[in-house]
């Protein structure tokens, strides 16, 4: 039996789905079977960053409504023998989701796989509700600013009070990911630091992602920058897999800028 | 306007036999002479004409504005304050059932409030937990946060303990409150004499922890 982890923001564009997608080939890459799941009914994104667009033959709401099986909806990573994915409809919306529906799917997903990890649209609609509803734990991604921030206080809100899990006297556990941090910023005060973030939403930090921008071309490519070893947040999504996978990972401050003394004279002989 | 008002005597009668009436009245003249005759039911012409001679005022089939008899009269008032005694209980246990919901009646919550999260308390509210950006508290009593708030809040009792983010919205009795008065440490706002009068609580900073 695995767990089933909805992968949240509240706010888009702060990275989700490159999340998603790491992870997924992450946790794989730590020899877990994983699914990836794209729950963006209407705007699927998650088949392009794994490079599977052209494979997608049935979808998720396909599946749902009994029109395909699993089996033959899963997507096998050209990548990773571990990785599957399951698309998202891109020609339906978020209201054909259905609450009986979506727990009869997760639930067999659930079976033969180790990680279930459910990218969640934006927002906090009845999209998201669904996708959380019966998650046993939600990664949330925020970026280090105030809007991303307030937003994902406010999903971490819903997520308490509509949760599947919440309603039968459990807890979801919550993990969060801080995306996107510019050490120089961070350095000047002009970007949030991780222990206000932290003390803001109260939730335990999974991983710090660095500012990369490797990670656009890597999604342009269909390739998880998680596959190029020497990209800073690829090592970062590495290490933060590891931890998925319970493994004990130390956190690197990545919020103090590689510009030592060293680093400008290794930069000299370049 | 120019009016009077006057009271009459008015005799009600109904014609059975003629020669009856006229009898009963010839002898009872003097009696019905300065009274109004008012005649139900139908009026045959020879006593309209023995009227008519006599000179006496008379109505035909006219509804008069009865008063109400003293029984009924005095049925009612007691009705009426039995209703008035009733309606002065449930009065009573109002106000009671009220000013109990807004004293004696402490919240004490330890929720993180999140964004989105709007509270409404009748009574006091202590609050061990953080007010996030986007959240709102309303209380009709007085409140005590121990930690930072970042949201709204509205506070109508007689005083507030806490301490604002600069992103923070106080508002104490409709006015608001400079967040940068109430910042860093913890600040007891209060209301005497209708002003708002603010003194920090502790010069630093306290863990409550």
């Amino acid at each position: 039996m695995g767990i089933v982890i909805a992968v949240i923001s509240g706010k888009g564009g702060v990275g989700k789905t490159t999340a998603t997608a790491n992870l997924g080939l992450g946790v794989a890459l730590n020899d877990k079977k994983c699914v990836v799941v794209d729950f963006d009914i209407g705007q699927r994104n998650l088949d392009m960053i794994l490079g599977l667009e052209n494979r997608v033959v049935y979808d998720i709401v396909q599946v749902m409504e009994g029109d395909a099986s699993v089996k033959q909806a899963l997507i096998k990573s050209k990548v990773n023998e571990n990785l599957f994915f399951l698309a998202a409809s891109q020609s339906k919306d978020k209201t054909v989701l259905e609450s009986d529906k979506v727990q009869k799917l997760v639930t067999e997903l659930k079976e033969d796989f180790d990680f279930v990890i459910l990218d969640a649209p934006a927002g906090i609609e009845s999209g998201y509700e669904h996708t959380i509803e019966f998650a046993d734990a939600a990664i949330i991604v925020v970026n280090p600013e105030v809007s991303s921030i307030r937003d994902a206080d406010r999903a971490i809100g819903i997520l308490d009070s509509k949760s599947y899990k919440v309603k039968n006297g459990e807890e979801v556990a919550k993990y969060l990911i801080i995306n996107r941090i510019d050490a120089d910023m961070v350095q000047k005060g002009e970007m949030l630091k991780s222990e206000d973030i932290l003390e803001i939403l109260s939730v335990k930090l999974l991983g710090k992602v660095p500012e990369d921008k490797g990670v656009i071309d890597a999604s342009n490519q269909g390739k998880p920058v998680i596959l190029d070893k020497k990209s800073l947040a690829g090592q970062a999504y590495l290490r933060i897999a590891s931890r998925l996978c319970g493994k004990k990972v130390d956190m690197k401050d990545i919020e103090v800028a590689n510009s030592g003394f060293f680093s400008k004279l290794s930069g000299m002989f370049k | 306007m120019k009016s009077n008002q006057y009271s009459v005597k008015i005799y009600e009668t109904r014609i059975d036999d003629e020669e009856n009436f006229m009898s009963f009245f010839d002898t009872n003249y003097t009696l019905f002479k300065d009274h109004l005759i008012v005649i139900q039911g139908k009026l045959p012409k020879s006593i309209e004409t023995y009227l008519n001679v006599k000179k006496l005022k008379y109505l035909h089939d006219f509804e008069l504005p009865k008063g109400r008899s003293r029984k009924a009269l005095e049925s009612e008032l007691s009705a009426e304050k039995a209703e008035r005694a009733v309606s002065q209980q449930i009065a009573e246990a109002k106000v009671e059932e009220l000013s109990s919901r807004l004293q004696n009646n402490l919240t004490v919550l330890d929720d993180m409030i999140r964004s989105g999260r709007e509270l409404n308390i009748e009574g006091d509210l202590l609050l061990l937990n953080r007010v996030n950006s986007g959240a709102t508290i309303n209380a009709l009593g007085n409140v005590i946060i121990t930690k930072v708030v970042e949201g709204a809040i509205r506070c109508n009792g007689n005083f507030m303990m806490l301490t604002a983010s600069p992103k923070a919205n106080i508002i104490f009795h409709g006015v608001e409150v400079e967040n940068n008065l109430l910042a860093n440490k913890l600040n007891r706002v209060e209301l005497k004499n209708n002003e708002i009068i603010i003194t920090p609580v502790l010069k630093k900073e306290i863990n409550w922890a």
